[in-house]
């Protein structure tokens, strides 16, 4: 039955109205449009960043504070021991100074400390010496004067049986080295993957949510009925996935930015390299994964027909989540290795192995196409249970259910 | 869909001979729609004409199967069985895409405002942005929600919001409407409005379709009728014509005592009350008999056939 007769209207020209158009784009266009003007989202955007900055201000403040520790003494022989001790602090570390605080008696010593003019008190007691403070005295202190104790003990005994301190010490320093020339950065790369799991985490969950609970909302309000008789269910899907990780996409970039420019403020800023190459392998592989987890929260929301069916119709994909989150820092060895090619999964997996060092280059490149395949699946399969299930509104339906609709 | 079972259904063989596709009708046509639920058969093989440039009320009682036609007119529903013709071919989504429709169930994007999701629903028909903004803002300034605009639908109450979907479905010159209950829910000022705008839609040409539970509604404004029941249709065709299928009932009060009348050939008698009585022709020419018989024994104060409302015909043709 071909048609031959001109379906053009007089009305349709005067309308500008377009065949087919682009009406994914439009559907994109108007989550994002209702995302980035949506106040909650803006908040907890600010909040987050402004946590991210903290830390880097923290650290920063942290490691640029400097300190100094007055000690009361009695004696010449203190005084010089907390001289010695303060030479040694500052070789350690220029922000660790270290001050002797002459005072007459024992007694003065004690009301120095709790009046809090000195910090800690050095005296004598017995064959050796003791640091007493308020409470714990300060680490570094400690270290530099019993330093300076133990030296000046090891000096004078030495010479008491005819040799030289370094005579005694010489060969019981143990100096630890690594093959690879690199420091010892393990609790950093732990955290830096805890950070990508988090993220990846609150991230899916937050924005999935969202979609499942607009594709209800569509669905309930019947919406949807009107949307489906102006463009392509398809279209509808596209649109919202895309908008969507565009947002996503778009939040998870300005986080590793200004995570990457707070760490360049804190002592790890020389990692800053493979940092940098850990992050942009984790946004890439956080755009894929993202986006077929998208079209699952799509197809759990026309599951749906209210929203209080989205908890049990979301289930699967939280789980899945939750799963991918404890693996994110948990997992080591072979099993990480494992891990960082398993779809989703690799989001966070992939990026820590990055990080310490040990994926060959073509490993990122392999999990990122066995990822994209994954997506490529359940945006096909999903597309299906989607235009089968949205327009089913009586109840809820299970996974199961969808794909049967879908085969059928 | 089912486009093919349009040539082997043959339901309605006037459709495919009185319009051949160059003659460029308006009609929706349904043939032999049929749309099963499980075991139930909520539309069964039902036929009628939505003529453009008329109103058609879409009437009948609940699960009668409104609804379900209209939905599977609009594509939102699979058809079971029969198939919906727009000028004189197979639907297409390309063409209903310029149709203007709106749900038995309303619902809009709660937390948008009125303006920006109307023009977005427009942008989706494939309106530009510029048009369905002109198209719209008209329309709110003639349903009295102009200054509404920029407002979130939920703080509307639940008449503008009505409004507002009306809105959306007769925004930017619609090829069609096909409209579920759209009087539901308005003030009496409203329902002028919207027949208003209904009756400038079909001025151009347009075939509305529409279904309503207001019989004195239908009756005021559509220029033809279809009635389901059951899922079937009972009846089809203008006012005057269903008027005129149905038996006509007649009153007649005597100045005496009507009894005799039960007795008098070729009607049927409904009922007697002292001097008056209903009765319904069943030989025509009857009644002028029994006229004659009444001026022969006495004094007639009234004699005049009764004119059914459409309620009474609905009631009738839905027993």
């Amino acid at each position: 039955m071909s048609t031959t007769m001109n379906r053009r209207d007089q009305s349709d020209d005067d309308l500008g109205r377009h065949d087919a158009g682009r009406p994914w784009l439009i559907v994109a266009g108007r989550e994002i449009v209702v995302r980035l003007t949506n106040k909650s989202f803006i908040v907890s955007t600010l909040v987050t960043l402004v946590f991210i900055a903290g830390f880097g201000g923290f650290s920063a403040w942290q490691s640029g504070r400097s300190s100094t520790t007055t000690v009361a003494v009695t004696g010449p022989a203190a005084t010089q021991l907390v001289e010695q001790g303060s030479t040694a602090a500052a070789q350690a570390d220029d922000k660790v100074s270290i001050k002797p605080q002459a005072v007459p008696d024992d007694a003065a010593a004690k009301a120095a400390l709790t009046s809090g003019q000195a910090d800690a008190w050095l005296h004598q007691s017995g064959q050796g010496w003791v640091l007493t403070a308020t409470d714990a005295p300060d680490n570094a202190v400690e270290t530099a004067i019993g330093g300076a104790v133990r030296t000046q003990a090891l000096s004078t005994n030495a010479a008491a049986a005819g040799t030289t301190a370094a005579a005694i010490e010489k060969g019981t320093v143990l100096t630890t080295d690594r093959l690879d020339g690199q420091q010892d950065d393990s609790l950093f790369i732990k955290l830096a993957s805890l950070a990508f799991s988090l993220l990846f985490f609150m991230a899916a969950i937050l924005f999935g949510q969202q979609i499942a609970a607009s594709v209800v909302e569509e669905k309930q309000s019947r919406l949807v009925e009107i949307i489906a008789t102006a463009i392509p269910l398809r279209a509808l899907l596209a649109g919202k996935v895309l908008g969507n990780s565009v947002i996503a996409f778009g939040q998870v970039v300005l986080y590793g930015a200004v995570g990457l420019v707070a760490v360049a403020f804190t002592d790890y800023s020389r990692l800053l390299p493979s940092l940098s190459a850990a992050v942009i392998w984790f946004v890439v592989f956080f755009a894929v994964g993202f986006f077929a987890l998208a079209c699952l929260y799509a197809v759990a929301g026309a599951l749906a027909s209210r929203t209080e069916d989205l908890q049990s119709t979301t289930a699967p994909m939280t789980m899945l989540l939750g799963v991918v989150y404890v693996v994110g820092f948990t997992v080591t060895g072979t099993a990480l290795k494992v891990a960082s090619f398993i779809p989703i999964v690799s989001v966070v997996a992939m990026p820590g192995r990055i990080l310490s060092g040990d994926a060959a280059w073509w490993e990122p490149v392999v999990a990122l196409l066995v990822m994209a395949g994954f997506a490529a699946v359940t945006v096909l399969v999903g597309e299906k249970i989607y235009r089968r299930s949205l327009m089913q509104t009586r109840g809820k339906m299970s996974w199961r259910e969808g794909l049967k609709s879908a085969d059928a | 869909m089912s486009q093919d079972t349009s040539t082997a259904t043959g339901a309605s063989p006037r459709f495919g001979a009185s319009h051949p596709p160059e003659s460029q009708t308006h009609d929706i046509e349904v043939r032999g729609l049929s749309r099963s639920f499980g075991e139930i058969r909520a539309v069964d093989d039902v036929s009628f004409t939505v003529r453009g440039g008329e109103l058609t009320g879409f009437v009948g009682g609940n699960g009668a199967g409104k609804t379900t036609t209209m939905r599977m007119i609009m594509g939102v529903l699979s058809i079971s069985a029969g198939d919906v013709l727009w000028r004189g071919q197979p639907i297409t989504a390309l063409d209903r895409r310029g149709f203007g429709y709106m749900p038995e169930e309303r619902g809009l994007y709660p937390d948008q405002a009125v303006l920006d999701q109307l023009v977005y629903l427009g942008r989706l028909r494939g309106i530009s942005t510029a048009a369905a903004k002109a198209s719209v803002t008209d329309h709110l300034e003639r349903l009295g929600l102009a200054e509404r605009a920029k407002d979130k639908v939920q703080t509307l109450s639940l008449g503008n919001q009505q409004r507002v979907q009306i809105i959306a479905a007769l925004m930017g010159r619609p090829q069609a409407l096909v409209l579920d209950e759209p009087f539901s829910g308005l003030d009496p000022q409203a329902v002028d409005s919207m027949a208003d705008l209904l009756r400038e839609h079909t001025s151009r040409g347009v075939p509305v379709l529409f279904s309503s539970h207001q019989l004195d509604l239908v009756e005021r404004l559509c220029e033809r009728l279809v009635v389901l029941a059951k899922g079937k249709v009972v009846a089809a065709g203008t006012a005057d014509g269903l008027r005129t299928q149905t038996v006509v009932r007649h009153r007649l009060v005597l100045s005496g005592d009507a009894g005799w009348v039960r007795d008098a050939p070729g009607i049927h008698t409904v009922d007697v009350d002292g001097g008056a009585v209903l009765f319904e022709v069943l030989d025509p020419g009857a009644e002028h008999r029994l006229l004659t018989e009444a001026l022969r024994r006495g004094d007639v104060l009234e004699f005049a056939p009764q004119r059914p409302s459409l309620s009474e015909i609905y009631r009738e043709v839905t027993a």
